[in-house]
């Protein structure tokens, strides 16, 4: 596994860069392979568990008669299957090729690595079977049964050992604005997954102290753990597709700063109104105030540096992706801030305003921005290109189509569901079939956007069975400057062949 | 209760003290300055600044040494 795939033809490795990008690439590839194929895996079940679960929205009797597939179990099947299964094991697939790419050293351990990505999906599938034959802890985004800490524990201790072995070991001595996010969550997201276990399953913590402990944790796994990875992407991706440095390197660093300051305090904003003391949603809500300084930091970094830069979207797969997921950051953390406020709380809370909201975060921003990673990370480890442009594009155009309609439609119509039930002369029946024909735009949208998934997953499919082309020289997806090393190599051999004649 | 106690106290500290010495770490080892070249690290002399990087399959600049032919010739007359 340490041996480098070195091409045969020395002449493609005329740059020491070029090499070590190779090696660096290659040493990631059983490691990276496990995490983001069962990652893709998970992400199908947990596609089709939520159509499931939102056809039971507006076909209540549809699938009622086994008790496994039950609305309580299949929504939090699908839930911990998007967060832990897909969302999770893409970020640790991102992180670890994003701290070998930019650390220019080799992904260490390379046996117990791979072997944490085997681990870390049986704890989700018993976790995921536990769900669903009911033995849900019912503790919202803390469902699996506590001894699932155990497969998960082992995997975070290697992840952050690996993080820091490379962090030790970096041939670059600066640490890039991606680095600190990677060390943020990291370092953060262990420390929250367990707390949060302990403060919510201890059994003198119950009532509102338990539900206090739960959203700072649900909120955290959000802004700790797939922000900071979403956003590491985002700085290391933009630039690198573009070829254009972030515009201001000073205000991504303070970006990473404040956001490690305020983060942490928003979570209690999710019980607005809720039977808790109010210094503790006051708390919340100015931390979710607060964060409108790390969002505006990034919001402008990621536009200026796509400024000018537009027409890279017609050309990359990745820069579509991971644009349209900075884009929606910068909107979903906007639009959170405020929804904590008591006034808007007032109306969106309670309502599918919240639903909506959530996927336009883990969904348009997390999502979108690992599916971009993947496009970028998946022919670099397997020096292969992507089999089709078509099926790429129609990946692009069914997820982001599907979820606006999902965002626009659950987000009026929780709004409206909210002014509705604020009112008491209007009859509650009256507030439910209001909006049944929204959460039937649900069902659709979402389905678009599994088509999407199935087609990645066949295109996914097709790369590890390798019907892309094959590179030839080390740099895959050739660049300008690889095609001119090319020319010259030709004018060389053609030289040489007149020699020989 | 014990438990509960050094976990929220614990953590507090623990993860307090570890931001603190994260930025004692970063100013003194100067990962605040030169800002610009830290903005340009991700790049190198072999995909520098101003070379995308990222296309659709087959919609590179050099579609046609990307689908191997030329490539291919080229080994063979290398091998001989």
């Amino acid at each position: 596994m340490a041996s480098v795939a070195v091409p045969n033809k020395p002449e493609a490795l005329d740059s020491q860069e070029l090499l070590t990008r190779v090696q660096t690439d290659r040493s990631c590839r059983q490691t990276v392979l496990i995490y983001y194929t069962s990652a893709v895996f998970w992400l199908l079940l947990g596609s089709v568990l939520a159509i499931l679960a939102s056809l039971k929205m507006h076909i209540p009797g549809f699938l009622a008669d086994w008790e496994w597939l039950t609305f309580g179990r299949v929504r939090p099947a699908h839930l911990n299957s998007m967060i832990y299964g897909w969302a999770v094991m893409a970020a640790i697939g991102t992180l670890l090729w994003l701290q070998a790419r930019m650390g220019r050293v080799r992904l260490p351990l390379p046996l117990l690595l791979p072997v944490s990505g085997l681990v870390w999906n049986v704890g989700v599938a018993y976790g995921m079977v536990a769900i669903l034959i009911g033995y849900s802890s019912s503790t919202e985004w803390l469902e699996f049964p506590v001894p699932v800490l155990g497969f998960f524990g082992f995997c975070l201790v290697l992840i952050i050992y690996a993080t820091l072995v490379m962090m030790m070991r970096r041939k670059v001595h600066h640490t890039y604005v991606s680095q600190w996010y990677i060390y943020g969550g990291v370092l953060w997201f262990p420390f929250l997954y367990v707390s949060a276990l302990i403060l919510t399953q201890a059994p003198h913590i119950n009532g509102t102290v338990r539900a206090i402990a739960n959203w700072w944790f649900a909120h955290n796994v959000l802004g700790l753990w797939l922000t900071p990875i979403g956003l590491a992407s985002a700085y290391y991706f933009i630039p690198k597709v573009t070829g254009r440095p972030v515009h201001s390197y000073h205000l991504s660093l303070l970006g990473f700063w404040t956001l490690a300051l305020f983060y942490n305090w928003a979570g209690t904003h999710h019980l607005v109104g809720g039977p808790i003391p109010a210094w503790v949603i006051t708390v919340g809500i100015v931390g979710s105030m607060m964060m409108f300084i790390p969002v505006t930091t990034v919001a402008i970094n990621h536009h200026m540096t796509m400024l000018g830069q537009f027409s890279h979207l017609r050309t990359s797969p990745t820069l579509r992706f991971v644009v349209f997921g900075a884009m929606s950051y910068t909107l979903v953390s906007f639009h959170g801030s405020l929804a904590a406020l008591r006034s808007f709380s007032e109306v969106a809370h309670f309502t599918h305003h919240t639903i909506a909201h959530s996927h336009l975060g883990v969904y348009c921003f997390f999502t979108m921005m690992m599916f971009g990673a993947m496009y970028y990370i998946f022919p670099r480890i397997l020096r292969r290109e992507w089999s089709s442009a078509p099926l790429i594009k129609i990946h692009f155009w069914t997820t982001a189509i599907g979820s606006i309609v999902y965002v626009v439609g659950l987000g009026w119509a929780g709004w409206v569901q909210g002014l509705m039930m604020n009112n008491p002369d209007i009859p509650f029946m009256d507030v439910v079939k209001y909006t049944i024909p929204w959460l039937e735009s649900r069902s659709v949208a979402g389905t678009l956007m599994s088509v999407g998934h199935f087609v990645f997953a066949y295109l996914v499919w097709r790369m590890l069975r390798g019907d892309g082309a094959d590179q030839q020289g080390p740099t895959l997806l050739t660049t300008a400057r690889s095609l001119r090393k090319q020319r010259e190599r030709k004018a060389r051999a053609r030289e040489r062949a007149r020699e020989v004649a | 209760m014990l438990v509960v106690y050094v976990v929220i106290w614990g953590s507090a500290v623990v993860l307090g003290l570890s931001a603190v010495w994260g930025l004692v770490w970063a100013i003194r080892t100067g990962q605040f300055h030169g800002l610009r070249e830290g903005a340009e690290s991700i790049f190198d002399d072999d995909e520098p600044v101003g070379t995308p990087t990222d296309f659709f399959p087959g919609a590179a600049p050099s579609a046609r040494t990307a689908s191997g032919n030329n490539v291919r010739a080229m080994e063979a007359k290398w091998r001989r």
